[in-house]
Protein backbone atom coordinates (compact mmCIF):
# COMPACT_ATOMS: atom_id res chain seq x y z
CA UNK A 1 0.00 0.00 0.00
CA UNK A 2 1.41 3.51 -0.77
CA UNK A 3 0.51 5.52 2.11
CA UNK A 4 1.17 9.37 1.29
CA UNK A 5 2.58 11.71 3.32
CA UNK A 6 0.00 12.41 5.72
CA UNK A 7 -1.65 9.47 6.03
CA UNK A 8 1.50 7.57 6.95
CA UNK A 9 2.64 8.07 10.43
CA UNK A 10 -0.83 7.43 11.33
CA UNK A 11 -1.06 4.02 9.93
CA UNK A 12 2.54 3.05 11.06
CA UNK A 13 2.09 4.36 14.48
CA UNK A 14 -1.31 2.44 14.03
CA UNK A 15 0.95 -0.76 13.13
CA UNK A 16 4.05 0.21 16.02
CA UNK A 17 1.55 0.96 18.57
CA UNK A 18 -0.90 -1.62 18.32
CA UNK A 19 1.99 -4.01 18.35
CA UNK A 20 2.55 -3.26 21.56
CA UNK A 21 -0.71 -4.99 22.92
CA UNK A 22 0.41 -8.28 21.70
CA UNK A 23 4.26 -8.19 23.35
CA UNK A 24 3.04 -7.38 26.25
CA UNK A 25 1.58 -11.29 28.24
CA UNK A 26 4.40 -12.61 27.00
CA UNK A 27 7.15 -11.43 30.21
CA UNK A 28 4.85 -12.79 32.89
CA UNK A 29 6.38 -16.48 33.47
CA UNK A 30 4.84 -18.56 35.48
CA UNK A 31 7.62 -20.48 37.54
CA UNK A 32 10.35 -19.34 35.94
CA UNK A 33 13.25 -18.45 37.64
CA UNK A 34 15.78 -16.44 35.50
CA UNK A 35 19.50 -15.57 36.46
CA UNK A 36 19.25 -12.51 34.74
CA UNK A 37 16.48 -9.83 35.49
CA UNK A 38 14.69 -7.83 32.27
CA UNK A 39 11.44 -8.09 33.16
CA UNK A 40 10.39 -7.12 37.00
CA UNK A 41 7.29 -6.60 38.13
CA UNK A 42 7.80 -2.57 37.33
CA UNK A 43 8.83 -3.67 33.28
CA UNK A 44 5.72 -6.26 33.83
CA UNK A 45 3.48 -3.41 35.03
CA UNK A 46 4.47 -1.19 32.31
CA UNK A 47 3.98 -3.58 29.96
CA UNK A 48 0.32 -4.18 30.97
CA UNK A 49 -0.38 -0.72 30.86
CA UNK A 50 0.70 -0.34 27.84
CA UNK A 51 -1.35 -3.26 26.23
CA UNK A 52 -4.44 -2.41 28.09
CA UNK A 53 -4.26 1.56 26.37
CA UNK A 54 -3.39 -0.12 23.14
CA UNK A 55 -6.48 -2.44 23.54
CA UNK A 56 -8.78 0.45 24.20
CA UNK A 57 -7.44 2.17 21.31
CA UNK A 58 -8.10 -0.74 19.35
CA UNK A 59 -11.75 -0.74 20.72
CA UNK A 60 -12.45 2.60 19.96
CA UNK A 61 -11.27 2.27 16.57
CA UNK A 62 -13.01 -1.00 15.42
CA UNK A 63 -16.55 0.49 15.54
CA UNK A 64 -15.71 3.65 13.76
CA UNK A 65 -13.79 1.82 11.43
CA UNK A 66 -16.83 -0.28 10.49
CA UNK A 67 -19.15 2.59 10.14
CA UNK A 68 -16.54 3.81 7.53
CA UNK A 69 -16.23 0.20 5.81
CA UNK A 70 -20.56 0.58 5.67
CA UNK A 71 -20.39 3.94 3.98
CA UNK A 72 -17.48 3.55 1.48
CA UNK A 73 -19.34 -0.07 0.73
CA UNK A 74 -22.44 2.58 -0.05
CA UNK A 75 -20.82 5.01 -1.66
CA UNK A 76 -19.02 2.55 -4.10
CA UNK A 77 -22.67 0.99 -4.39
CA UNK A 78 -24.10 4.32 -5.83
CA UNK A 79 -21.82 4.73 -8.34
CA UNK A 80 -20.50 7.79 -6.41
CA UNK A 81 -17.22 7.25 -7.61
CA UNK A 82 -16.46 9.95 -10.50
CA UNK A 83 -20.20 11.53 -9.65
CA UNK A 84 -18.81 14.19 -7.22
CA UNK A 85 -21.93 16.81 -8.44
CA UNK A 86 -24.18 14.10 -7.66
CA UNK A 87 -26.06 15.92 -4.40
CA UNK A 88 -26.65 12.24 -3.00
CA UNK A 89 -23.16 11.49 -3.59
CA UNK A 90 -21.80 14.46 -1.97
CA UNK A 91 -23.76 13.85 0.90
CA UNK A 92 -22.37 10.99 1.61
CA UNK A 93 -18.51 11.95 0.90
CA UNK A 94 -19.09 14.28 3.82
CA UNK A 95 -20.51 11.46 5.88
CA UNK A 96 -17.31 9.37 5.45
CA UNK A 97 -15.21 12.32 5.79
CA UNK A 98 -17.17 13.29 8.95
CA UNK A 99 -16.50 9.26 10.51
CA UNK A 100 -12.85 9.93 9.38
CA UNK A 101 -11.93 13.14 11.70
CA UNK A 102 -14.12 10.76 14.43
CA UNK A 103 -10.77 8.27 13.68
CA UNK A 104 -8.09 10.84 13.76
CA UNK A 105 -10.09 12.54 17.49
CA UNK A 106 -9.98 8.61 18.81
CA UNK A 107 -6.07 8.61 17.48
CA UNK A 108 -5.44 11.69 19.05
CA UNK A 109 -7.26 11.63 22.57
CA UNK A 110 -5.79 8.14 23.08
CA UNK A 111 -2.15 9.27 22.15
CA UNK A 112 -0.94 10.70 25.05
CA UNK A 113 -1.67 8.19 27.31
CA UNK A 114 -0.48 5.66 24.50
CA UNK A 115 3.02 7.51 24.43
CA UNK A 116 3.04 7.85 28.14
CA UNK A 117 3.32 4.25 28.74
CA UNK A 118 4.65 3.53 25.59
CA UNK A 119 7.51 5.52 26.99
CA UNK A 120 7.73 4.23 30.98
CA UNK A 121 7.83 0.83 29.32
CA UNK A 122 10.68 1.43 26.83
CA UNK A 123 12.74 3.18 29.43
CA UNK A 124 12.38 0.52 32.20
CA UNK A 125 13.27 -2.22 29.31
CA UNK A 126 16.40 0.12 28.68
CA UNK A 127 17.52 0.28 31.94
CA UNK A 128 17.30 -3.57 32.11
CA UNK A 129 19.13 -4.17 29.17
CA UNK A 130 21.51 -1.71 29.34
CA UNK A 131 22.30 -3.27 33.26
CA UNK A 132 21.46 -7.11 32.61
CA UNK A 133 23.16 -7.58 28.68
CA UNK A 134 25.12 -4.05 28.90
CA UNK A 135 26.90 -3.96 31.49
CA UNK A 136 26.69 -7.42 32.87
CA UNK A 137 27.87 -9.55 30.40
CA UNK A 138 30.83 -9.57 27.98
CA UNK A 139 30.27 -11.16 24.29
CA UNK A 140 30.92 -14.42 25.24
CA UNK A 141 28.71 -14.84 27.82
CA UNK A 142 25.46 -13.47 26.05
CA UNK A 143 25.82 -16.16 23.60
CA UNK A 144 26.62 -18.84 25.92
CA UNK A 145 23.30 -17.24 27.87
CA UNK A 146 21.46 -17.43 24.01
CA UNK A 147 22.57 -20.78 23.61
CA UNK A 148 20.77 -22.04 26.70
CA UNK A 149 24.14 -22.71 28.85
CA UNK A 150 24.81 -25.66 26.29
CA UNK A 151 28.60 -26.16 27.36
CA UNK A 152 29.95 -27.47 23.75
CA UNK A 153 28.92 -28.66 20.47
CA UNK A 154 25.41 -28.00 20.83
CA UNK A 155 23.08 -29.11 18.22
CA UNK A 156 19.31 -28.21 18.09
CA UNK A 157 16.00 -29.46 16.48
CA UNK A 158 15.72 -27.74 12.92
CA UNK A 159 12.24 -27.37 13.22
CA UNK A 160 12.55 -24.16 15.69
CA UNK A 161 11.36 -20.96 13.87
CA UNK A 162 12.56 -17.44 13.60
CA UNK A 163 12.22 -15.24 16.97
CA UNK A 164 12.45 -12.43 15.28
CA UNK A 165 11.10 -9.36 14.57
CA UNK A 166 8.34 -8.21 12.34
CA UNK A 167 4.65 -8.93 13.48
CA UNK A 168 2.91 -6.15 11.91
CA UNK A 169 -0.20 -7.22 10.34
CA UNK A 170 -1.39 -10.05 12.81
CA UNK A 171 -4.90 -9.09 14.07
CA UNK A 172 -4.45 -7.84 17.48
CA UNK A 173 -6.76 -10.49 19.41
CA UNK A 174 -4.37 -13.22 17.62
CA UNK A 175 -1.64 -12.02 19.11
CA UNK A 176 -2.38 -11.88 22.30
CA UNK A 177 -3.85 -15.49 21.88
CA UNK A 178 -0.22 -16.66 20.83
CA UNK A 179 1.84 -14.71 23.37
CA UNK A 180 -0.82 -15.62 25.98
CA UNK A 181 -0.37 -19.46 24.24
CA UNK A 182 3.76 -18.92 24.34
CA UNK A 183 3.78 -17.91 27.97
CA UNK A 184 1.13 -20.44 29.09
CA UNK A 185 3.01 -23.28 27.35
CA UNK A 186 6.67 -22.62 27.94
CA UNK A 187 6.12 -22.78 31.54
CA UNK A 188 9.22 -21.27 33.10
CA UNK A 189 10.61 -19.31 29.66
CA UNK A 190 14.25 -19.52 29.76
CA UNK A 191 16.89 -16.46 29.83
CA UNK A 192 17.75 -16.56 26.55
CA UNK A 193 14.23 -16.26 25.00
CA UNK A 194 13.30 -13.63 27.41
CA UNK A 195 16.50 -12.07 26.06
CA UNK A 196 15.26 -11.94 22.75
CA UNK A 197 11.77 -11.03 23.79
CA UNK A 198 13.21 -7.89 25.53
CA UNK A 199 15.05 -7.10 22.76
CA UNK A 200 12.08 -7.14 20.66
CA UNK A 201 9.62 -5.58 22.58
CA UNK A 202 12.37 -2.69 23.65
CA UNK A 203 13.08 -1.80 19.94
CA UNK A 204 9.24 -2.01 18.93
CA UNK A 205 8.76 0.50 21.93
CA UNK A 206 11.77 2.92 20.44
CA UNK A 207 10.70 2.67 16.49
CA UNK A 208 6.64 3.73 18.68
CA UNK A 209 7.63 6.49 20.66
CA UNK A 210 9.90 7.77 17.99
CA UNK A 211 6.32 7.44 15.83
CA UNK A 212 4.03 8.61 18.37
CA UNK A 213 5.75 11.51 18.32
CA UNK A 214 5.64 12.39 15.02
CA UNK A 215 1.80 10.98 14.64
CA UNK A 216 0.84 13.52 17.12
CA UNK A 217 2.14 16.43 15.22
CA UNK A 218 0.66 14.99 11.90
CA UNK A 219 -2.76 14.64 13.16
CA UNK A 220 -3.32 18.26 13.65
CA UNK A 221 -2.83 18.39 9.96
CA UNK A 222 -4.92 16.10 8.66
CA UNK A 223 -7.24 16.74 10.66
CA UNK A 224 -7.44 20.57 9.49
CA UNK A 225 -6.96 18.72 5.62
CA UNK A 226 -9.86 16.85 5.98
CA UNK A 227 -12.23 20.11 7.94
CA UNK A 228 -11.21 21.49 4.33
CA UNK A 229 -12.06 18.79 2.70
CA UNK A 230 -15.68 18.81 4.00
CA UNK A 231 -16.15 22.10 2.78
CA UNK A 232 -16.42 20.24 -0.75
CA UNK A 233 -17.61 16.99 -0.29
CA UNK A 234 -14.68 14.98 -1.41
CA UNK A 235 -13.44 11.68 -0.69
CA UNK A 236 -9.47 11.88 -1.40
CA UNK A 237 -7.07 8.96 -1.69
CA UNK A 238 -5.36 9.80 1.15
CA UNK A 239 -8.13 9.13 3.67
CA UNK A 240 -9.09 5.80 1.58
CA UNK A 241 -5.40 4.25 2.43
CA UNK A 242 -5.37 5.70 6.25
CA UNK A 243 -8.68 3.38 6.80
CA UNK A 244 -7.50 0.66 4.63
CA UNK A 245 -3.83 0.75 6.47
CA UNK A 246 -5.79 1.22 10.15
CA UNK A 247 -7.78 -2.02 8.68
CA UNK A 248 -5.66 -4.12 7.90
CA UNK A 249 -3.44 -3.40 11.30
CA UNK A 250 -6.56 -3.67 13.40
CA UNK A 251 -7.91 -7.18 11.97
CA UNK A 252 -4.47 -8.17 10.03
CA UNK A 253 -4.45 -10.45 6.81
CA UNK A 254 -5.97 -13.90 7.84
CA UNK A 255 -4.17 -15.82 5.17
CA UNK A 256 -0.94 -14.87 6.55
CA UNK A 257 0.70 -16.96 9.34
CA UNK A 258 3.33 -14.80 11.15
CA UNK A 259 6.00 -15.84 13.79
CA UNK A 260 5.94 -14.53 17.38
CA UNK A 261 8.88 -14.64 19.73
CA UNK A 262 9.32 -18.84 20.63
CA UNK A 263 11.86 -20.32 23.31
CA UNK A 264 14.68 -21.17 21.45
CA UNK A 265 14.64 -25.38 20.96
CA UNK A 266 15.74 -27.53 23.73
CA UNK A 267 19.47 -28.90 22.68
CA UNK A 268 20.81 -32.32 22.61
CA UNK A 269 24.44 -32.82 23.44
CA UNK A 270 26.61 -35.06 21.33
CA UNK A 271 27.83 -38.46 22.68
CA UNK A 272 31.01 -37.45 21.43
CA UNK A 273 32.58 -34.02 22.40
CA UNK A 274 35.89 -32.73 21.64
CA UNK A 275 38.15 -31.40 24.52
CA UNK A 276 38.93 -28.52 22.41
CA UNK A 277 35.21 -27.98 21.77
CA UNK A 278 34.20 -24.43 24.19
CA UNK B 1 104.97 -27.64 -3.98
CA UNK B 2 102.23 -25.71 -1.48
CA UNK B 3 100.63 -24.52 -4.71
CA UNK B 4 100.46 -28.03 -6.56
CA UNK B 5 99.07 -29.22 -3.31
CA UNK B 6 96.38 -26.93 -2.79
CA UNK B 7 95.32 -27.55 -6.49
CA UNK B 8 95.00 -30.65 -6.03
CA UNK B 9 92.98 -30.33 -3.12
CA UNK B 10 90.40 -28.11 -4.77
CA UNK B 11 90.32 -30.17 -7.76
CA UNK B 12 89.06 -33.46 -5.26
CA UNK B 13 87.11 -32.00 -2.51
CA UNK B 14 85.56 -28.93 -4.55
CA UNK B 15 82.71 -30.70 -5.70
CA UNK B 16 82.15 -32.42 -2.61
CA UNK B 17 82.12 -29.18 -0.70
CA UNK B 18 79.57 -27.42 -3.42
CA UNK B 19 77.12 -30.49 -3.31
CA UNK B 20 76.64 -30.64 0.60
CA UNK B 21 76.50 -26.90 0.40
CA UNK B 22 73.31 -27.16 -2.24
CA UNK B 23 71.72 -30.10 -0.21
CA UNK B 24 71.80 -27.60 2.54
CA UNK B 25 70.08 -24.97 1.27
CA UNK B 26 67.25 -27.07 -0.49
CA UNK B 27 63.63 -25.75 0.39
CA UNK B 28 61.48 -28.91 2.19
CA UNK B 29 59.27 -30.48 -0.35
CA UNK B 30 55.87 -28.57 1.54
CA UNK B 31 53.79 -29.55 -1.78
CA UNK B 32 49.84 -29.92 -1.19
CA UNK B 33 48.65 -33.39 -0.20
CA UNK B 34 48.00 -35.61 -3.12
CA UNK B 35 46.01 -37.66 -2.29
CA UNK B 36 41.99 -37.43 -1.57
CA UNK B 37 41.90 -40.56 0.95
CA UNK B 38 40.98 -37.96 4.38
CA UNK B 39 43.20 -40.57 6.13
CA UNK B 40 45.83 -40.92 4.56
CA UNK B 41 45.65 -36.94 4.03
CA UNK B 42 46.19 -36.48 7.69
CA UNK B 43 48.73 -38.85 7.61
CA UNK B 44 50.33 -37.06 4.78
CA UNK B 45 49.99 -33.41 6.52
CA UNK B 46 51.18 -35.07 10.13
CA UNK B 47 54.60 -36.56 8.23
CA UNK B 48 55.21 -32.82 6.38
CA UNK B 49 54.03 -30.22 8.92
CA UNK B 50 56.63 -32.49 11.41
CA UNK B 51 58.90 -31.97 9.34
CA UNK B 52 59.78 -28.32 8.22
CA UNK B 53 56.47 -26.99 6.87
CA UNK B 54 54.88 -25.77 9.96
CA UNK B 55 54.62 -22.58 8.47
CA UNK B 56 52.22 -23.86 6.23
CA UNK B 57 49.85 -25.05 8.65
CA UNK B 58 47.06 -23.13 7.33
CA UNK B 59 47.22 -24.23 3.76
CA UNK B 60 47.43 -28.18 4.82
CA UNK B 61 44.66 -27.55 7.07
CA UNK B 62 42.42 -25.55 4.20
CA UNK B 63 43.11 -28.61 2.13
CA UNK B 64 42.32 -31.47 4.51
CA UNK B 65 39.26 -29.37 4.83
CA UNK B 66 38.64 -29.69 0.94
CA UNK B 67 39.66 -33.03 0.87
CA UNK B 68 37.08 -34.01 4.09
CA UNK B 69 34.08 -32.31 1.65
CA UNK B 70 34.86 -34.76 -0.67
CA UNK B 71 34.37 -38.29 2.04
CA UNK B 72 31.46 -35.74 4.58
CA UNK B 73 30.88 -38.07 7.86
CA UNK B 74 30.15 -37.21 11.49
CA UNK B 75 33.42 -38.79 12.40
CA UNK B 76 35.26 -35.94 10.30
CA UNK B 77 34.77 -33.74 13.74
CA UNK B 78 36.52 -36.14 15.73
CA UNK B 79 39.28 -36.45 13.29
CA UNK B 80 40.18 -32.68 12.84
CA UNK B 81 39.69 -32.44 16.62
CA UNK B 82 42.58 -35.22 17.15
CA UNK B 83 44.62 -33.33 14.55
CA UNK B 84 44.48 -30.42 16.07
CA UNK B 85 45.34 -31.76 19.33
CA UNK B 86 48.19 -33.57 17.63
CA UNK B 87 49.79 -29.86 16.00
CA UNK B 88 48.94 -28.42 19.70
CA UNK B 89 50.91 -31.17 21.42
CA UNK B 90 53.91 -30.61 18.66
CA UNK B 91 54.05 -26.96 19.50
CA UNK B 92 52.58 -25.98 16.02
CA UNK B 93 49.77 -23.94 17.34
CA UNK B 94 49.26 -23.09 20.19
CA UNK B 95 46.38 -24.26 22.55
CA UNK B 96 44.55 -21.02 22.24
CA UNK B 97 45.30 -21.55 18.39
CA UNK B 98 43.88 -24.86 18.22
CA UNK B 99 40.44 -24.22 20.02
CA UNK B 100 39.52 -21.47 17.81
CA UNK B 101 40.63 -23.14 14.44
CA UNK B 102 37.97 -26.65 15.96
CA UNK B 103 35.35 -23.90 17.12
CA UNK B 104 35.29 -21.51 14.15
CA UNK B 105 34.38 -24.69 11.94
CA UNK B 106 32.91 -27.08 14.57
CA UNK B 107 31.42 -25.61 17.17
CA UNK B 108 27.64 -23.85 17.30
CA UNK B 109 29.08 -21.03 19.18
CA UNK B 110 31.47 -18.13 17.50
CA UNK B 111 35.09 -17.55 17.98
CA UNK B 112 34.26 -13.75 17.02
CA UNK B 113 32.33 -12.95 19.56
CA UNK B 114 34.81 -13.08 22.02
CA UNK B 115 36.02 -10.43 24.79
CA UNK B 116 36.79 -9.90 28.44
CA UNK B 117 34.62 -6.34 28.81
CA UNK B 118 31.10 -5.87 28.99
CA UNK B 119 29.14 -5.38 25.56
CA UNK B 120 28.43 -1.72 26.91
CA UNK B 121 31.72 -0.50 26.54
CA UNK B 122 33.51 -3.29 24.36
CA UNK B 123 30.84 -5.29 21.94
CA UNK B 124 29.01 -1.54 21.56
CA UNK B 125 31.96 0.08 19.72
CA UNK B 126 32.83 -2.18 17.31
CA UNK B 127 29.08 -3.71 16.41
CA UNK B 128 29.15 -3.85 12.83
CA UNK B 129 33.14 -5.45 12.65
CA UNK B 130 31.83 -8.18 14.87
CA UNK B 131 28.47 -9.20 13.23
CA UNK B 132 30.82 -9.08 10.02
CA UNK B 133 33.37 -11.42 11.35
CA UNK B 134 30.63 -13.75 12.69
CA UNK B 135 29.09 -13.71 9.20
CA UNK B 136 32.08 -14.62 7.68
CA UNK B 137 32.38 -17.26 10.86
CA UNK B 138 29.04 -18.56 9.56
CA UNK B 139 30.03 -19.42 6.43
CA UNK B 140 33.20 -21.70 7.57
CA UNK B 141 30.44 -23.22 10.04
CA UNK B 142 28.34 -23.97 6.68
CA UNK B 143 31.79 -25.59 5.76
CA UNK B 144 32.71 -27.67 9.05
CA UNK B 145 29.31 -28.31 10.14
CA UNK B 146 27.20 -29.34 6.73
CA UNK B 147 29.50 -29.90 4.30
CA UNK B 148 32.37 -31.94 6.54
CA UNK B 149 30.36 -33.55 9.06
CA UNK B 150 26.60 -33.59 8.14
CA UNK B 151 25.91 -31.76 11.01
CA UNK B 152 22.95 -29.65 9.72
CA UNK B 153 20.56 -29.27 13.20
CA UNK B 154 23.98 -27.37 14.44
CA UNK B 155 24.78 -25.48 11.52
CA UNK B 156 20.75 -24.17 11.68
CA UNK B 157 21.31 -23.31 15.88
CA UNK B 158 24.34 -21.37 14.68
CA UNK B 159 22.56 -19.44 12.13
CA UNK B 160 19.85 -18.72 14.37
CA UNK B 161 21.95 -17.54 17.61
CA UNK B 162 23.53 -15.26 15.10
CA UNK B 163 19.91 -13.79 14.14
CA UNK B 164 19.76 -13.83 17.98
CA UNK B 165 22.91 -12.04 18.45
CA UNK B 166 22.40 -9.12 16.00
CA UNK B 167 19.04 -8.61 17.62
CA UNK B 168 20.02 -8.80 21.44
CA UNK B 169 23.23 -6.48 20.48
CA UNK B 170 21.02 -4.03 18.24
CA UNK B 171 18.75 -3.39 21.28
CA UNK B 172 21.52 -3.36 23.74
CA UNK B 173 23.27 -1.24 21.64
CA UNK B 174 21.07 1.44 21.66
CA UNK B 175 20.03 0.57 25.44
CA UNK B 176 23.61 1.52 25.90
CA UNK B 177 23.77 4.51 23.74
CA UNK B 178 20.71 6.24 24.97
CA UNK B 179 21.46 5.76 28.93
CA UNK B 180 25.38 7.21 28.10
CA UNK B 181 23.97 10.04 26.44
CA UNK B 182 21.60 10.97 29.80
Amino acid sequence: MHVTKTSAPLAVLLAAGLLLSGNAPANSPQGSSPTIRLFPTTVVEDLKQTSSVAKEMETGLQEVIGRLDQQRELYLGSKCEGADSDPGCERLARQIGATYLEMLGIMEERLPDMEHTVNNTRLSLEKRLQSEIGNKMTPWSLQEMLLGGTTSDATSSSTAGPTLRGRSGMRLSERFRQYYQLVASSGGSTDQSLAVLASDIYLDMDETSVLIARTREEIARATLVEQLNQSFGAITPEMMEVVGGVKSILFGDEAMDYAVSAPPPSHTEEAWISPLAN
Amino acid sequence: MFKQTHRLFLSLFAPLVFTLAGCASAPPDCGGIATRNLDAAFAQAKSSLGGSCAAHFDRYFDDLLTIAEGDPKPGNKRQFSEFLVWASDEGILSKQQARDHYNRYFNVKFVSLAGDYNNCSYTCPRRDQVMLSMERELSDKERGLIRITEDNAAYYRSDELYREVELVLEATCTACAARAGR
